[in-house]
């Protein structure tokens, strides 16, 4: 027959150590210190899950060439002109400011 | 108007809002341009003059604590009823793959058909920015072979030209970082317009006349963009091409090219304003109209690596004759701080065989070794892009705020959606 025995842990822990502890482990939390999720977690999934999204919709298009865009080609005939031309420098080129001096 | 800012210009996007700040500095660590202030534990505040509008601190803040002030939606719902005016949304490439997030799919959803259903619904008519991406290509890839005719190969050149290396314009909080920490070395930026640059103008002249044939006065182009920076790009003052087009043309009015900007999280507030849910809307194709006709080069322009793909798509074309064998070109993708790459290219006129030298650099703060090098003269590079958002356009700061990301308050909404 077994007999009902008890002892006490072997790893004693007191109420001062049990506060310290806590009080580290919440002073990691608290301080946005993710070196220990870091480990296990990836933050950068919901980046590389869009990006395939990307990569997908670049596969599926017959054309996947900027040259190659029928219409675009289309509009520069159709205003008579062509990249870097005069208009084109006028509608889709810009300059820069020097913002350190505004 | 703080300084840093030309007039008229959007200078504080971003803001903090000091009940919810705790002080945690994670927004310190992923601010591009040291412009947080307050230290560890107090209220942290944005400093307008040297924050680039780039929205990374928003959405990675772990307590939702700041918040994008440029709020439109009600303003683009009045335009689309008032039955005058002719709305054009201009669609970046990123907002496909994270608009689905908004109304619970996962990331990365590719939602095209989708989108523009939502978005014929809502009563705009639609403009892929994708169109705009390629017409970038051949403006900003048209530039670098001629600066390398010039540069490289000695041969006389028209045009005025700036230096190599070249360096890709198309992200805006990017440019003011090299406008504001780097002006002497803006010649370096690539002359042509961002997508968004070029969407406006091809809206409304080529839109107005050729597409929607309604006069370019009435035409409110909205960007959809998945960027706060794009909403500060959209009010620079020189950004009226349209505009100024039409004055030559005998009419008056002055306006912006891209009239006001939406958020992918803005444009899911205004569909849910409008009760479209987008997971049971009529997809719609697009097929007749021009100015949705996109190719694969111009829809990567939402990813690290993707400008840099799609511009060698072209030069390579160009410069050789030949169209590249394999045109996924792997050394530009993926998440590496900075990418590197030589091409050798053999040309087409006289077989002369030449390397060419790019990189690829996302997180604006590490463009700055790269940025030492050109002023040392030594920069071995032709091309560099530069986006400013840690993975490019897709985690830009105007995309959905992602619980697997380092906010706490996006996990909780995500594990208890009803609070």
């Amino acid at each position: 027959m077994k007999r009902y025995s008890y002892e006490e842990k072997g790893v004693k822990i007191s109420r001062r150590e049990f506060l310290g502890f806590v009080g580290v482990v919440s002073a990691f939390l608290w301080t946005g210190a993710y070196t220990m999720t870091d480990l296990i977690v990836d933050r950068t999934k919901y980046i590389k899950m869009r990006t395939a999204g990307l990569y997908q919709d670049d596969e599926k298009q017959a054309k996947r060439q900027s040259h190659n865009n029928q219409s675009l080609l289309n509009m520069y005939k159709s205003l008579n002109f062509h990249p870097m031309s005069p208009l084109a420098e006028e509608l889709f080129h810009t300059h820069y400011v020097d913002r350190s001096i505004l | 108007m703080p300084k840093s800012y030309q007039e008229n210009e959007l200078s504080s996007i971003i803001r903090i809002d000091e009940s919810k700040c705790k002080g945690c500095d994670t927004c310190k660590s992923f601010c591009p341009a040291d412009a947080i202030d307050g230290p560890y534990g107090a209220n942290h505040r944005i400093n307008s003059e040297r924050c680039l509008q780039c929205g990374q601190c928003l959405v990675n803040c772990p307590f939702g604590a700041i918040e994008d002030t440029t709020d439109v939606v009600d303003q683009v719902i009045e335009k689309l009823q008032d039955g005058r005016t002719t709305v054009v949304a201009t669609v970046a490439p990123a907002v496909r793959v994270a608009l689905g997030e908004e109304f619970g799919m996962e990331p990365g959803k590719l939602i095209t058909g989708q989108m523009y259903g939502a978005l014929k619904q809502a009563g705009f008519k639609i403009m892929d920015v994708n169109f705009a991406a390629d017409n970038t290509i051949l403006e900003e890839g048209t530039e670098l072979i001629h600066k390398i005719q010039k540069y490289v190969l000695q041969k006389p050149v028209a045009e005025e030209l700036g230096p190599l290396p070249q360096f890709t314009s198309c992200c805006p909080a990017w440019v003011r970082y090299m406008e504001l920490y780097h002006p002497d070395l803006r010649q370096h930026l690539s002359s042509a317009k961002s997508p968004q640059g070029m969407a406006g103008p091809v809206a409304k002249i080529y839109g107005a006349k050729e597409i929607w044939k309604v006069e370019p006065e009435q035409i409110f182009c909205v960007g959809v963009y998945p960027c706060t920076a794009k909403k500060l790009e959209a009010s620079r003052p020189e950004f009226t091409a349209a505009a100024d087009y039409w004055k030559k043309q005998g009419h008056t009015a002055t306006y912006q090219d891209t009239d006001v900007v939406l958020t992918t999280r803005d444009l899911a507030r205004l569909l849910k304003k409008l009760d479209i849910d987008i997971r049971n809307v009529q997809p719609a194709e697009e097929k007749d109209n021009p100015l949705a006709e996109y190719t694969g080069a111009g829809t990567i322009f939402g990813a690290t690596g993707g400008v840099m793909e799609a511009a060698l798509r072209t030069a390579y074309y160009v410069l050789t004759g030949q169209e590249m064998d394999d045109l996924s070109y792997k050394p530009v993708r993926g998440l590496d701080e900075v990418k590197s790459a030589s091409i050798p290219l053999k040309l087409k006129d006289g077989g002369q065989e030449i390397t060419l030298k790019i990189a690829v650099v996302h997180g604006t703060k590490n463009v700055e070794p790269l940025l030492k090098e050109i002023k040392a003269g030594s920069s071995p590079y032709h091309f560099i892009e530069v986006m400013n958002c840690p993975g490019g356009c897709v985690n830009g700061g105007g995309q959905p705020i992602n619980p697997m990301g380092t906010s706490w308050t996006g996990k909780f909404k995500a594990i208890l959606p009803w609070l």
